[in-house]
């Protein structure tokens, strides 16, 4: 790109840059000449001071102080707004409404199992081929959304909506719950989250709860009924295990099948599992670490 | 948590004096421009007087004042060359007579305010 030659090519250079952001429906030629003028002044007036013509480079510094063309222009061109400040809140909430608890629900509950089934219980396709709906869907949504909201920006309608509400009509003050910090929110779903999967991982990896005695350790009937994540995946066939034939069925914790009190179990060391004699009467399994 | 005046965003501090400015500079360009002025002078005799205000400012105000009623325009040449030249129309001028009784009337208020404090 070529140089300007003078002072005087450059602010032409500066005006047709500031003409292309103007309005093409505004006249323009009065408000670029009048800029024009202004900087030309601006220039002479630094001359005089020095007494000699200005380098390019100085009148480059006259116009960075004037500012980027865009930005100059957008301060000569009218607000202009898709959607006012008067419409915002309302269409932030209808979008939000929409978007998060229209269509994600529709598409998780309904399309997502429909997709599902169509696909053959493939899980990826289906998962795939949701995401692509969704995606397609909230664009759409918000795109005709936003349209209908511009629309009513320029239309007569906001005013006449401002015109016609009347304050008899707002609705009785409702106490307001003190949010709790975010902090405390996710937190919260953190330890919850946290919480589920120990619950659900305990069927399987009962050392989470008995740590070493795991051995000869294993959840009573009692568990298998309430883990129910345990029952649905190993079904009826682990049933049996839950049992050994020498202890309560109904206990919260009962011995393994292979473990037999009193005899030596090497694999258990340092723990000896031995028979005994409850004081309220009944069997009774005591377990201790030897030397 | 409220900022401490050692952390507050200076963006924001710019935006109040900006909206401080704003009426402040209205005032100050119809006062200007009971004698007749184009741009460049209106903006060196505002600076002369402690008043920066560049180009893009100067010019959108004076373009609204003026299809509100209250400046008339007209270009001229003048030094070679053609420059718009700025006045008070009639309408400006009884406006600007009430906009300063109004300025009197809250400065008052302010003084006292301050003094009070």
């Amino acid at each position: 790109m070529s140089k300007p030659a003078n002072p005087n090519e450059l602010v032409d250079r500066y005006l047709q840059a500031v003409r292309f952001w103007l309005p093409k429906s505004r006249p323009q030629e009065d408000l670029l000449s009048e800029l024009g003028e202004d900087l030309r002044s601006q220039i002479e007036a630094r001359e005089s001071e020095l007494g000699r013509p200005l380098e390019v480079s100085e009148a480059s510094e006259i116009l960075k102080r004037c500012g980027r063309p865009m930005l100059v222009a957008s301060r000569f061109s009218p607000k202009a707004y898709l959607i006012g400040p008067g419409f915002f809140p309302v269409y932030r909430s209808v979008l939000k409404m929409v978007l998060l608890w229209i269509l994600v629900p529709v598409f998780l509950f309904i399309i997502g199992p429909i997709n599902l089934a169509e696909s053959g219980g493939h899980w990826a396709t289906a998962w795939a081929r949701t995401m692509g709906d969704l995606w397609s869907g909230a664009f759409t949504a918000a795109a005709v959304i936003t349209l209908v909201f511009a629309i009513l920006e320029r239309s007569q309608v906001r005013d006449a909506v401002e015109c016609k509400w009347d304050p008899l009509t707002l609705p009785a003050v409702q106490k307001t719950e003190r949010k709790p910090p975010l902090l405390h929110t996710v937190a919260e779903i953190a330890f919850n989250w946290f919480g589920l999967i120990w619950l659900l991982l305990l069927p399987r990896y009962p050392e989470l709860v008995f740590g070493p005695a795991h051995n000869f350790l294993q959840f009573g009937s009692l568990w298998h009924t309430f883990l129910l994540a345990d029952r649905s995946a190993r079904s009826l066939r682990a049933a049996p295990m839950c049992h050994h034939p020498r202890s309560p069925a109904m206990g919260l914790v009962s011995l393994r099948g292979s473990v037999h009190p009193n005899r030596p179990h090497h694999d258990l060391h340092p723990f000896h599992v031995e028979r005994c004699h409850s004081p309220f009467g009944g069997p009774l399994v005591s377990i201790r670490r030897v030397a | 948590m409220a900022p401490s005046s050692s952390n507050l965003d200076p963006e924001i501090f710019e935006n109040l004096r900006l909206e401080l400015r704003r009426g402040c500079l209205t005032l100050a360009v119809l006062t200007q421009l009971r004698e007749e002025r184009y741009g460049y002078t209106l903006r060196k005799a505002l600076a002369d007087d402690g008043l920066e205000i560049d180009e893009g400012t100067l010019y959108p105000l004076l373009r609204r004042l003026e299809s509100q009623g209250l400046l008339v325009s007209h270009w001229r040449e003048e030094d070679k060359r053609n420059k718009r030249f700025y006045r008070l129309s009639p309408q400006g001028k009884h406006t600007l007579n009430q906009l300063l009784a109004e300025w009197d009337r809250i400065n008052r208020s302010l003084t006292k305010i301050l003094q009070e404090a």
